[in-house]
């Protein structure tokens, strides 16, 4: 083997199944958006029609807009309420308050979790007959409480933010935590000699050296968000729950892709057009903040 | 020696308040296992405690007359054969990338990252076009291939870490006439087993746990793995409840352990790339 050119042979396996199985399928899609096809039997081009549907058909493109709705507004969720709590479950844990490692561990837990599992606990804890929420308000005698949860439209979107959180909030925590970790010695003790107080502390010297991080965990909160599908799938059903109220925009890829939900019949090229539309946003999402972030961030 | 700092009443109070959270999680953990050994009439009317009298009924059910066993060797055989080949694959591209100078060698680079960015779901039904026409579909061969397609953060995990070796080991044994895959396989893999080991749990909690892939690629009921299974469950919650108790108690005891022993690699694995150097 000339060992000059031998990185191709290292390189080559994993580029070409990537390449196949990951990157070529990303054109495909493209592709495939522009026709009508059923996945079996001839293909019809159809130029930026199955696009027209999606955001113009009287039928779709409410379902489409409340789908994707929902995906920003847990965004919004995630960025500016999980951000902050990771932030100061970090720091507390950094400052090491008593029982600092228990609390990281078990934290952290349920990310190892499946969320089939995670589902089913959602469940018996909030199912309305035989939930143990409901179960406990009624032996409390605070009847007046109880609720149907995950069957009222209201409360079911809250909630699944809610499990969804449970479920991921310890993987921004232990990177925030990682880095705060990397905060040199030296820094901190010169601000207690100059007598800032804990307060000034965090947001003068702690915060702006964890900026890095947290665009990390800005971007990868955001495609998080942008992708939901397990536990919304698995607690809501395919069709979202009741009124949609958790429906996302993967769950309504799914069912128009390998469910029947185009007009009763499965539709692989309209299902591509979502997939297309799905992966712009998140493309112009990353790359916004991206940009957006490193120069806001760095610019003091 | 370091003393204890006195803990504040806010210091108090965040201890306090994550304990209740805390116990959440270990609550349902508990009961989930307790229940499994649990008559349905005990399950109803004694929800909360410990069971009144051990039953292994619900195992029985679940593994032997709903073919548990048959998704648990499922999920065994996905999981592990698509470790051992994405381990294979993504340190040999790594490898390849970290450790030789060649032209392009940045965009290859970044062309390995872009996987980063874009969850697997995206490009799933074009997938799905190309496993159905391999005649993959259902089948083991197909996970595992598309498991090992999502290498982007293996390689990156492993790039890092050969970028860092020191250049005089390739040149030594280069000297000593190893050949270039000698060098790799008994010089850089025994030198990488921290990096392994670190993957092979990352991945290991991801595959066993995953979800959507197998939703949508094992249809048929003998390939159904573990969370497949119990999703199959879920879908009749009220019919089958006290089932899944012992069908989610399989699945989860052997990630718990395995988080338990490795918290500190897991956590360390995951947050690589995103410290700041």
């Amino acid at each position: 083997m000339q060992s000059k050119k031998s990185y191709i042979f290292f390189i080559l396996p994993g580029f070409t199944v990537y390449t196949v199985f990951m990157i070529i399928p990303l054109f495909f899609a493209v592709y495939y958006s522009f026709f009508s096809w059923a996945g079996i039997g001839p293909k019809i081009f159809i130029g930026l029609d199955n696009f027209r549907k999606i955001f113009f058909d009287p039928q779709i493109s409410p379902v489409f807009k409340n789908a994707i709705k929902n995906n920003f507004v847990y965004m919004a969720i995630a960025l500016f309420v999980f951000i902050p709590v990771q932030i100061l479950l970090a720091y507390l844990i950094h400052k090491k308050i008593r029982g600092y490692s228990f609390f990281k561990l078990v934290i952290f837990l349920p990310f190892v979790i499946s969320s089939t599992i995670v589902g089913f606990f959602s469940l018996l804890v909030f199912d309305p007959n035989i939930g143990f929420l409901n179960t406990f308000l009624e032996s409390l005698h605070l009847t007046s409480l109880t609720s149907s949860w995950f069957g009222d439209p209201k409360k079911a979107f809250y909630l699944l933010t809610g499990v969804i959180g449970w479920q991921g909030i310890g993987v921004g925590m232990v990177i925030i935590l990682a880095n705060m970790k990397g905060i040199p010695e030296e820094v901190i003790e010169a601000s207690i000699i100059d007598g800032a107080n804990e307060w000034v502390r965090f947001w003068r010297v702690i915060l702006p050296f964890l900026k890095p991080a947290l665009i990390n965990v800005i971007i990868l909160s955001s495609i998080y968000a942008l992708t939901q599908f397990d536990l919304p799938y698995i607690i809501g059903g395919p069709t979202g729950g009741l009124d949609g109220a958790m429906d996302f925009i993967n769950l309504f890829f799914y069912r128009y892709t390998f469910g029947d939900s185009y007009y009763g019949q499965t539709a692989i090229g309209f299902g591509a057009s979502i997939s297309v539309v799905a992966f712009s946003i998140i493309l112009f999402i990353a790359v916004l903040q991206n940009t957006l972030l490193k120069k806001i961030l760095n610019r003091d | 020696m370091r003393i204890k700092k006195k803990q504040g009443p806010l210091g108090w109070t965040a201890t306090i308040l994550l304990t209740l959270y805390c116990l959440i999680a270990i609550f349902l953990i508990g009961n989930l296992i307790l229940s499994s050994f649990k008559t349905k009439m005990d399950l109803v009317y004694n929800t909360f405690g410990f069971p009144k009298s051990f039953t292994l009924g619900n195992y029985y059910k679940v593994l032997i007359k709903d073919d548990f066993i048959r998704y648990f060797y499922n999920s065994i055989v996905i999981t592990s054969l698509s470790i051992i080949s994405l381990l294979t694959v993504s340190s040999m591209a790594a490898y390849g990338i970290a450790r030789y100078k060649f032209k392009g060698k940045s965009i290859v680079e970044m062309y390995f990252l872009l996987g980063l960015m874009f969850p697997i779901q995206i490009a799933i039904l074009p997938i799905f076009i190309i496993l159905r026409n391999m005649h993959l579909l259902n089948t083991y061969s197909g996970m595992i291939l598309l498991y090992t397609a999502n290498l982007a953060f293996p390689v990156f995990i492993f790039s890092q870490f050969f970028r860092d070796l020191p250049a005089a080991l390739h040149e030594s044994a280069l000297m000593d006439g190893a050949g270039e895959f000698r060098i790799f396989s008994q010089i850089m893999m025994p030198l990488s087993r921290p990096v392994i080991f670190t993957v092979a749990l990352i991945s290991f909690v991801q595959i066993w746990n995953d979800f959507y892939l197998p939703l949508v690629f094992l249809t048929k009921r003998s390939i159904r793995t573990v969370t497949l299974g119990i999703y199959h469950y879920l879908s009749n919650f009220l019919a089958y409840w006290n089932y899944v108790f012992a069908a989610a108690t399989i699945a989860l005891v052997p990630i718990i352990i395995v988080f338990f022993i490795f918290s500190d690699q897991i956590i360390a694995g995951l947050v690589t790339g995103s410290i700041k150097e």
